[in-house]
């Protein structure tokens, strides 16, 4: 059941009032059915591998609380078994499910470099929806409950639905147990602003979703498509779009979940703050997919060492972190390619560093002047959209096509009408252009204000104008229905 | 607090609501099958002593001008093409609000559709042009699969892509502009094949369950209304409807069925396909293609069913009458049309 579904808009109003209607004790229990449903409406059979999760990790966090009781000899030692006894099957499932095809296919390539003849073998299992985010988030429970931050939780039903919570199970935010699980105990009663305000950022996330991402998604498919084709002009206008169509999809998906779980109480982690404003590489992973940054900055670059050791040592521990990154957001090399360029971006940023304060220091450039903010924002988003190129290419030799054709400048695609035939008529191109300025637009004012706020502050008539006039316009420039071909949101394949 | 959001929710719900209904139509397709249903259905004053039900295979066989021009019937075409048999149930319905005890004449071609839904186009067709009411939820209930209910509630959010190909004729269409035709439209081709599926076999197939009830839905209602009902089929070649998904394997054997079931209920059955002779078709030359009949032979097979009806019902002959005055205008300007398009 995806949230641009009819079904959707029927469930989430249902839950949510039963959710206030029925006695606090019984709450979770129905949110707890309620995320099943949801999540078995894809396939049931996908229930099986979430319920695998839920129990090991929540077994191993009644272990490891044991272990901390009990104060044997070898306590760590035994808490640390439990933990990889945790991480190896909760990753093993990820690895059979997801990975199985792709490191086979490894496998067989480097054979064949050393002129070794093998077929690689294809399992071809169906991925489940939402299995990296669940099992990420699963295990982060495992290594709390070690670190002590969060006692075990004994209820395995609470446990089941911090793992299966449906706002946020298939593509995030990435919750932290010690954020999520406790709220769970939490009595809430129905709030009439803070529904308001949760139901204005899943209106935004429809738009994001449907008027924006989706709309850009038909010319992005059409060059990435069929890289051959196309050159300079094209192929820059396909990765500048693909970088909203990727930020409005996620975002937009994000902004849903957020909101959805906002109107019945909970608060769940801002996952975007205007990344394609940040100034440096380093500041685009604060500010894009935030809780994927956290995890790994908490469960792997931390435990390598961070950059709490040698330079070059810290330059590796980037390089690995965003390798695995790259690696977590599909099971291809192309993927592996945008992680680690990443990594190269970071790496090449921490080194030349010292050089670059120095010569600023001589030139007397002022790190805040507007000017210097702009060009930094500026090449940032360049350099992260470059990346996006590796990440949405069908393959890499695709993207090597891409960036080869890039570099045949067509200015006469401006004016010849070539730009309108890529999936976009010129209206609708108009209309694209419109919703990336209006996201923009949007990123930019919030940087001073809620905006949320701001409109919740007005009179009735301004609000309900902005009401009914947000809806209209997704309900007149989303791309859904039966006779449009509206995309999967696309973080769900990870 | 609950009280005050769930009304400020079914307020909103309401003004969004009305704003899809009063905007649907202006993005709804404005193709000729709309122009004929709004005014066969609500616009038009003109009473029809027989009304014609169907799919394409009525939409393009009968013609209501030929009707009226050789024996004085006044009748209309409500046939819209890819039509289930299930919408042509809520349909009737529909015509008979306002048209009390005319003859009707049921196309059974689409009996054969297997599948539970028909196609969304077709379907839409159809039902985007009929106006709000209890029949119409009950037609989107029982048409409609699940998923796609909302936009047959709200057309405009089918069509809301149209945002930018509206023109000024959807701002301006006049139905009336397509009434001569009386709800006929066929095409102009010559198939230039022979039917190579015609056998004269006593096989018998069953009829798909859901359209079987819906048969007996018809012919229910034919009793409860009081109306004379006529089931007819219409000249085609079933070799590819045959190997249709979707579709029954033995069209021929499927009618004898039907054959039965109307004997059965004491309902009229006139199997076209095996009366071409009669009416003097010449495959080759009268068919559009292997499922239509073309204009011409629409014209010999709407004089055969005018006589038909001539001599087995009691219909009056209306061309005297002042108030069809315009019919026989309507005839001339269907003819020119016709002769234009030939």
């Amino acid at each position: 059941m995806s949230f641009t579904s009819i079904q959707f808009l029927i469930f989430f109003p249902a839950v949510t009032i039963l959710y206030f209607v029925i006695p606090q004790k019984a709450r979770w229990a129905w949110l707890l059915a309620a995320s099943y449903y949801f999540f078995m409406s894809w396939n049931p059979y996908y229930a099986i591998l979430l319920a695998v999760s839920t129990v090991v990790t929540w077994t191993s966090g009644l272990l490891i609380g044991r272990e901390d009781l009990r104060k044997r000899p070898n306590t760590v030692r035994r808490k640390k078994i439990w933990v990889a006894l945790s991480v190896f099957v909760n990753i093993g499932i990820l690895v059979v499910f997801k990975y199985l095809d792709f490191f086979c296919g490894l496998y067989a390539e480097i054979l064949h470099i050393f002129g070794i003849s093998a077929q690689a073998v294809q399992f071809d299992l169906l991925l489940p929806v939402g299995i990296s985010f669940y099992t990420f988030q699963a295990l982060s429970y495992t290594v709390d409950v070690y670190r002590g931050d969060i006692k075990p939780e004994k209820n395995l039903g609470k446990y089941a639905l911090f793992v299966s919570f449906f706002p946020q199970l298939v593509a995030g935010p990435i919750e932290k147990s010690k954020d999520l699980l406790p709220q769970f105990d939490e009595v809430h009663t129905f709030d009439y602003d803070r529904a308001r305000k949760g139901l204005l950022l899943m209106l935004w996330g429809y738009f994001q979703k449907t008027a924006v991402a989706d709309r850009l998604a038909t010319l992005v498919n059409t060059v990435y498509n069929s890289p051959q084709k196309y050159s300079g002009l094209e192929v820059a206008v396909a990765t500048v779009f693909f970088a909203f169509q990727i930020y409005c999809d996620f975002a937009g998906y994000s902004n849903i979940a957020i909101g959805a779980a906002q109107v019945m109480g909970f608060r769940l982690t801002k996952n975007f703050d205007k990344p394609y404003f940040s100034k440096s590489i380093k500041e685009f992973w604060r500010r894009w997919h935030i809780t994927l940054g956290a995890w790994f900055r908490d469960y792997l670059y931390i435990p390598l060492g961070g950059n709490r050791c040698s330079k070059w040592r810290h330059c590796l521990n980037l390089m690995i972190v965003f390798a695995v990154c790259g690696l977590w957001h599909g099971a291809a090399m192309t993927f592996v390619i945008w992680g680690l360029l990443h990594g190269v971006y970071q790496v090449i940023g921490l080194l030349t560093r010292p050089a670059k304060q120095r010569a600023e220091q001589k030139l007397g450039i002022r790190e805040n002047s507007f000017p210097v903010r702009l060009y930094r924002a500026a090449a940032t988003f360049v350099l992260v959209d470059f990346a996006w190129i590796f990440f949405r290419a069908n393959s890499l030799w695709d993207a090597t096509v891409l960036i080869g054709n890039l570099f045949r400048f067509n200015p006469a695609a401006l004016w010849n009408g070539s730009l309108f035939s890529l999936g976009l008529a010129a209206p609708d191109f108009w209309a694209a252009l419109l919703g990336i300025a209006a996201v923009t637009a949007a990123d930019l004012l919030s940087r001073r204000r809620d905006l949320r706020q701001s409109l919740l502050n007005r009179g009735p008539v301004c609000r309900w104008a902005v009401y009914i006039a947000g809806t209209m316009v997704i309900l007149i420039f989303g791309i859904y229905g039966p006779l449009q071909s509206p995309s999967q949101f696309i973080y769900f394949q990870f | 607090m609950v009280k005050k959001a769930i009304w400020k929710s079914c307020l909103f719900l309401v003004i969004i609501g009305t704003i899809l209904a009063a905007f649907s139509p202006l993005f709804t397709y404005k193709i000729d099958h709309r122009g004929k249903l709004l005014q066969g259905l609500y616009k038009s004053d003109d009473t029809y002593d027989v009304v014609l039900m169907g799919s394409s295979h009525m939409n393009g066989g009968i013609d209501p001008n030929v009707l009226w021009h050789e024996y004085g019937i006044s009748s209309f075409n409500y046939a819209t093409g890819g039509q289930p048999i299930d919408v042509t149930y809520y349909l009737l319905k529909e015509v008979l609000k306002k048209h009390k005890n005319p003859l009707v004449v049921v196309d059974v071609y689409y009996l054969g559709m297997t599948d539970p839904y028909g196609v969304s186009g077709f379907v839409s067709n159809a039902l985007d042009n009929v106006h709000f009411s209890l029949n119409k939820v009950q037609a989107i209930h029982n048409c409609v699969p699940f998923d796609e209910r909302l936009f047959y509630y709200f057309p405009m959010l089918k069509y809301h892509f149209r945002w930018s190909s509206l023109t000024q004729k959807d701002f301006t269409y006049d139905s009336a502009s397509v009434y001569y035709a009386k709800g006929f439209g066929a095409g102009t081709s010559h198939y230039g094949k022979q039917d190579i599926s015609y056998a004269n076999t006593q096989k018998k197939d069953a009829i798909p369950p859901k359209t079987l009830s819906y048969l007996n839905k018809i012919i229910w209602l034919s009793k409860k209304e009081n109306f004379p009902l006529l089931l007819i089929n219409l000249p085609c070649d079933y070799t590819d409807s045959n190997k249709e998904d979707g579709w029954v394997n033995d069209c021929e054997a499927m009618f004898n069925t039907v054959a039965d079931v109307a004997e059965k209920n004491g309902v009229a059955f006139l199997d076209l396909c095996d009366r071409m002779d009669e009416i003097g078709l010449d495959f080759s030359q009268d068919m559009n293609n292997a499922g239509h009949l073309n204009i011409w032979g629409a014209v010999k097979t709407s004089d055969y069913l005018g006589k038909y009806l001539k001599e087995n019902y009691s219909l009056s002959d209306h061309r005297s009458e002042s108030a069809y005055a315009q019919w026989n205008e309507d005839y001339k300007k269907s003819q020119a049309a016709s002769v234009a398009g030939g």
